[in-house]
């Protein structure tokens, strides 16, 4: 289950929400898919046990996982708005994967965050280290100065 | 079904879109709240998100230690997730509909969409 939810940050603390973001290409989910059984439960354990301990230490916003780049189309509006669809990705694109978002007192803490998830075990069981994409997401149209 | 709407661009893209006039923009986001309402009122908004500028991209690897380490250095043509909408509708063909419309208002940038893992989706 996620759930999206609005930061209530009191009066004295100034909370920021970042997402941190798994990435990778067709090919990389593909070495993914050819995990051993016991690589892919003890990534998935190791998932579960990361959503905990950020839902308990409060800094839990929400979470997804997304499914396989061979799903994926890329939509655009025809003339009459329409939608045209299209599957045909360059190689070298880079696919979401998933990401988590989280609400914390300042990007040190998101990266810390996101060094945790990088250590999630890869193939082997040994950690993947994986580079985690980490940006702040914007509280509404005032980030753009509107 | 839940589908995610990922809208991605360029560093130069976006700084393209951000150096434009304030009133385009103001008159971008009015298109995409109207948007957002209409799938409201259809009960198929389930969250959406902007994010900030590629610019305060970082990247974030753990090292042996545990500590992060951190880099905000990426190709040219990376592209970056600029925004995202999740919807809940009946089929795929609806959430391209969907795609089509935010495509229409944004320049007829094209528009990404997933479903998401199955895993999640029968956790649900």
């Amino acid at each position: 289950m996620t759930v999206e939810r609005e930061a209530a940050p009191t009066k004295t603390e100034k909370k920021m929400k970042y997402i941190l973001m798994m990435n990778g290409k067709k090919s990389d989910f593909e070495r993914y898919a050819r995990w051993s059984r016991e690589d892919l439960q003890a990534n998935v354990s190791f998932m579960r046990t990361f959503s905990k301990e950020l839902k308990d230490s409060g800094v839990f916003v929400s979470t997804e996982g997304l499914g396989w780049p061979s799903e994926a189309r890329l939509v655009r509006a025809g003339n009459d708005g329409e939608p045209i669809t299209d599957g045909v990705f360059p190689e070298s694109k880079e696919f979401l994967a998933g990401y988590w978002i989280i609400d914390v007192e300042n990007p040190e803490q998101a990266y810390k965050v996101a060094a945790r998830a990088s250590q999630a075990p890869g193939a082997g069981g040994k950690p993947a280290n994986m580079p985690i994409e980490v940006r702040p997401v914007l509280s509404g149209h005032a980030d753009l100065g509107l | 079904m839940k589908y995610i709407l990922l809208m991605s661009g360029t560093r130069a893209g976006a700084e393209t879109y951000h150096a434009s006039p304030k009133q385009d923009i103001n008159a971008h986001m009015a298109v995409l709240h109207r948007i957002n309402q209409d799938l409201a009122e259809s009960g198929e908004f389930v969250a959406t998100q902007g994010l900030s500028e590629p610019k305060e991209a970082k990247v974030v690897r753990g090292e042996k230690n545990g500590l992060p380490v951190t880099d905000g250095i990426f190709p040219e043509s990376k592209e970056f997730l600029l925004g995202y909408w999740i919807v809940d509708v009946a089929n795929a063909d609806r959430a391209y509909a969907i795609a089509g419309q935010i495509s229409a208002a944004s320049q007829n940038i094209p528009i990404e969409v997933r479903q998401f893992a199955a895993h999640e989706a029968k956790s649900r």
